[in-house]
């Protein structure tokens, strides 16, 4: 631009070889007038700067501010919605997650518990056969205890017929042989043991 | 619609005005050199149509302006200011074309600067523009980026306030023959061709600051890096005087085109009304006199289109030489 102006003069100062002077002043249709190039340069040159100085610069420059100001907004507007969309998603991955760890929590309860159950299950069943166990080994021992009593009552019943028995007919070795045998047919039945 | 009615009022008054009172009074002087039948009152009856015509349309050392008289009109003989360059002396002293550019310049830089005044104020209260201030700038903002952007290329922002110029300048200039009293300048074939002379020097040195030295001595000298020198050689020979016309016929075609169409709808506007005179009846004077009015309101559409042509023909020679590439 500048060396355009700088042109400018130059076409200036051969304005005049190029016009063929026309009459004074007022030409005919087709004739150049040096007068008239003259000051139609000069016009439009103080008009070109004055007119780019102070009315094309502001007019552009303030509708770019203002296109720049726009496309900021929409910049920003683009920034928000996309800053929303990826909260939105990190939200939603966020709840997924949340959701997958509830899911896993009461996953892992309900195992436990059933573990706990199997466990409690287990315990009370095998304490159930304990003390079924020691009820029959007490059972067994009252059982033996008890026919120990009894054989020892039985003997002192034996001993106490026998000595009545004796009393009748004292030292009959015949007698004691025949208790002797007696007692050992009453041992004799295993189921009673 | 206050625009349009302004218009309408601007345009019955230059219809009704065209020929000033002078004209329709023959008896009274005219001015000039070539005509002075006030001192031969026997010329006065000879004068015909085409000597009426040919004031109105070339330039000359006086100028109507407004007066209360009979003919509602006064002549004024404007300054005269000899200048001497290289041992001849010009009249460098304005005369009516040139009085009509500065107030066409005049006009440009009122309604643009303040427009971009208004612009400016209504973008800092409101953000955006309003009214005539709007009007401005969009007509400067699609005529850059829709037209002379595209025209002129890539980075071509800093030719777009000389475009732009030349719009407007021509615009107004076109537009000061459509008023009462007033006179195109681009009817002028000096003023037509001292624009074309801006473009093209704004396109050569578009031309050189694009392309650099080299790249512009291509596009005066034809030199094609593709082909063997016994092929360039001739085809040189043959091409760049092509070429050289090529780049003068442009401005050449800018200043005949414009100077051209806004001559030609005065002088129809001219002959139209020239008509009534001719015929010298009441009755004949309707028919004229509503094709002048016509021919009016296509002048200011022409105004438009020659502006906007001339502006945006130099848009594209300066676009087409940023990117010739033999």
């Amino acid at each position: 631009m500048r060396s355009f102006l700088m042109a400018v003069p130059m076409t200036l100062a051969a304005a005049p070889l190029l016009a063929q002077d026309a009459t004074e002043g007022s030409g005919t249709l087709m004739s150049l007038q040096t007068n008239l190039m003259f000051w139609t340069l000069l016009i439009f040159l103080v008009l070109f700067f004055l007119l780019s100085k102070l009315a094309f610069k502001p007019i552009t420059a303030a509708v770019e501010a203002r296109e720049k100001s726009l496309e900021e907004a929409l910049a920003a507007a683009k920034r928000d919605r996309d800053e929303a969309a990826r909260l939105l998603a990190d939200h939603k991955q966020q709840l997924d997650a949340a959701r997958g760890e509830a899911q896993k929590v009461i996953a892992d309860a309900r195992a436990v518990a059933e573990k706990l159950r199997n466990d409690v299950l287990e315990k009370s069943r095998a304490e159930q056969t304990a003390i079924i166990e020691r009820a029959a080994q007490e059972i067994q021992r009252e059982k033996e205890r008890a026919v120990a009593e009894l054989r020892r009552e039985a003997v002192e019943m034996a001993i106490l017929g026998a000595s009545r028995v004796i009393e009748e007919n004292l030292d009959s070795d015949k007698n004691r042989r025949l208790v002797e045998q007696f007692l050992s047919t009453v041992r004799a039945p295993k189921g009673m043991a | 619609m206050r625009l349009r009615t302004l218009l309408a009022v601007v345009m019955a008054v230059a219809a009704t005005a065209a020929v000033p009172g002078r004209a329709l009074a023959q008896d009274t002087p005219l001015s000039g050199p070539r005509q002075a039948p006030e001192q031969n009152p026997g010329l006065k009856h000879m004068l015909g149509p085409a000597d009426l015509i040919m004031p109105h349309i070339t330039d000359s050392r006086t100028m109507e302006i407004p007066w209360f008289n009979r003919d509602w009109s006064r002549e004024i003989r404007l300054p005269s200011w000899p200048v001497q360059v290289g041992g001849r002396t010009i009249d460098l002293g304005p005369t009516k074309h040139v009085v009509f550019m500065m107030l066409a310049a005049l006009l440009c830089l009122v309604t643009l600067i303040g427009a971009a005044r208004a612009q400016a104020r209504a973008t800092r209260e409101t953000g955006h523009p309003k009214g005539f201030a709007a009007g401005m700038e969009s007509v400067v903002l699609y005529l850059r980026n829709e037209v002379f952007l595209p025209s002129l290329g890539p980075h071509g922002d800093g030719y777009i306030p000389f475009v732009l110029t030349l719009f407007f300048f021509i615009l107004f200039m076109n537009l000061m023959g459509l008023l009462p009293y007033g006179s195109t300048p681009t009817g002028n074939v000096s003023v037509t061709a001292m624009l074309a002379i801006c473009s093209f020097i704004a396109t050569e040195t578009a031309g050189m600051i694009a392309l650099g030295p080299m790249g512009y001595m291509k596009t005066v000298v034809y030199w094609p890096s593709d082909m063997a020198v016994a092929v360039k050689l001739p085809l040189t020979i043959v091409m760049t005087p092509v070429e050289l016309i090529g780049k003068f016929t442009k401005p050449f075609a800018l200043t005949i085109r414009l100077f051209a169409n806004m001559i030609a709808g005065h002088v129809i506007v001219l002959a139209m009304i020239g008509l009534v005179f001719v015929f010298g009846s009441w009755l004949i004077a309707v028919p004229p006199i509503a094709m002048a009015v016509g021919i009016m309101i296509l002048e200011v559409l022409v105004a438009f289109i020659q502006a906007f042509i001339f502006a945006l023909l130099a848009a594209v020679f300066i676009g087409q030489i940023r990117a010739a590439h033999h």
